[in-house]
């Protein structure tokens, strides 16, 4: 297709929108980044605790469960330092959007920070609202 | 003057209102991040606490053995099927009207939870030994963190299982304690509260063990968990799910599948006998309903059941006594046949 034919039918107004919808991905990609890092690192460090509990398993119980439970939180405290960070950095690539005009870009950006709240508050809302049958 | 000072006012606000609603949102996110960090972040802690605290039980000595009561008896010990723990037991020979002794027809006893093989408070040994004395061979064995068996995390029936099928094992291919009374002809079993569920669920998937009499057993642990977790911990019930994920993480253990109504339709064509309190408080009695209802949808099941009146949780034989003995006696008998070393 020639650069012609293209611009016949990309008029001004299209452009303009297929950017918009451009940095409004880019946006959501770097909002949910630290999202992405944290649920990879959970998974990770379940791997891990499974792992760490097989290899001492012959020590005996008392060992097997101090070394999952060192790996498992260790691995959480890593992986919400390694959130953390990643969420800092994110509201200040936000913060620049912002000052250089890329408003869909950091807005876009912002929910998915959103979202991350939310998908992170997760666990503790289901465990709320999922309803228990206690025995009486 | 005034129409120009007005049009150059009005894009300024207009960026003004759009900063200042962008600045909102910033602070909701940053708000809602915050508070998500904290709350996840302390539900996962007091998770992960209760989930040790759940799978820890402190281990009671047994107090007493058979030769108090007068009965002989070998201490054995035998390695758990899968994970190959090893579980110290005793094996009682079961005593014929004539004074003999015979193991052709055997009952592994399986205690309840936060207890061993003597279980006073179920009176495990007294029961062992009438069943022993009415001719039945008798391997009573700790489960695994129980007694004197090694350490490990209590998964109410969930890695107990294992235990059970080992005793099987045991009795099946293992040295045999008594070699002059020969390796036992038929196995049954006798478990009590989370014994029961863990037998109903080893049975049904070990065709060895040919009668099952379960105590109060549970049909489903998720409910008394979702009562009994909240209580212990002084916590509110939304810690539970947590608490249960965290042990499989740490543990490996899967409490939402420790429901042996799924399992025990599989054990027929063996008959079962459920016996329940009527005052059980600790699993209620509707545990029992939906074990048999749920046992009887095989077409070939052979179900007994029996409500004791006014007997509270794994309390049947200390209200019923010589009629308990003689009930489970007669349905052993009928399931096990007769012991013939005599014949």
């Amino acid at each position: 297709m020639s650069s012609q034919m293209y611009d016949a039918f990309h008029s001004p107004a299209q452009k303009q929108a297929s950017q918009q919808q451009g940095s409004v991905l880019r946006g959501i990609v770097a909002g949910f980044i630290p999202l992405g890092l944290l649920l990879l690192l959970v998974v990770i460090t379940v791997l891990l605790t499974a792992l760490a509990r097989q290899l001492v398993a012959s020590s005996g119980f008392f060992v097997q469960q101090q070394a999952a439970v060192i790996v498992l939180v260790v691995g959480l405290i890593v992986a919400l330092v390694v959130y953390i960070i990643a969420i800092v950095r994110t509201l200040r690539k936000i913060t620049s959007w912002q000052q250089n005009c890329m408003i869909y870009q950091a807005r876009a950006a912002l929910l998915a920070l959103g979202v991350t709240a939310l998908v992170v508050m997760l666990p503790v809302i289901l465990a709320i609202v999922l309803p228990q049958n206690p025995a009486l | 003057m005034l129409s120009r000072t007005s049009s150059s006012i009005a894009p300024v606000t207009q960026t003004q209102v759009v900063a200042k609603k962008d600045r909102l949102l910033r602070w909701i996110v940053v708000a809602s991040l915050i508070v998500s960090v904290i709350v996840t972040t302390a539900y996962t802690a007091i998770s992960i606490y209760i989930a040790t605290q759940l799978v820890y039980v402190p281990q009671k000595p047994l107090y007493a053995t058979p030769a108090s009561l007068g009965l002989q008896f070998k201490y054995v010990t035998f390695p758990s099927r899968i994970d190959q723990l090893q579980l110290k037991g005793w094996y009682i020979p079961g005593v014929l009207p004539d004074g003999k002794l015979t193991s052709q027809r055997t009952l592994i006893v399986v205690h309840g939870t936060r207890t061993n093989r003597t279980d006073q408070k179920a009176g495990l040994l007294n029961l062992s030994s009438a069943l022993a004395r009415h001719g039945f061979a008798i391997l009573a064995f700790d489960m695994r963190g129980m007694g004197e068996s090694p350490p490990a995390p209590l998964s109410l029936g969930y890695f107990e299982q294992r235990d059970v099928l080992g005793a099987v094992d045991f009795l099946r291919t293992g040295p045999i304690p008594y070699p002059v009374l020969g390796r036992p002809r038929i196995i049954g079993g006798w478990g009590v509260s989370m014994g029961a569920a863990t037998l109903l669920m080893a049975a049904a998937q070990e065709p060895a063990i040919r009668a099952v009499v379960s105590d109060s057993a549970y049909a489903d642990i998720i409910p008394i968990l979702e009562r009994e977790v909240p209580k212990g911990g002084h916590l509110p019930p939304l810690f539970t799910p947590g608490a249960l994920t965290a042990a499989r993480v740490i543990y490996g253990m899967d409490f939402y599948a420790v429901r042996p109504e799924d399992y025990v339709a599989s054990i027929a064509p063996r008959p079962i006998f459920f016996i329940h309190g009527t005052s059980d408080t600790y699993v209620p009695t509707a545990n029992m309903n939906v074990l048999a209802s749920a046992a009887r949808t095989a077409p070939d099941a052979h179900i007994q059941t029996w409500l004791v009146p006014g007997a509270s949780h794994a309390q049947s034989f200390h209200i019923e006594g010589t009629v308990y003995v003689d009930r489970v006696v007669a349905f052993y008998t009928a399931a096990l046949g007769p012991d013939t070393s005599n014949s």
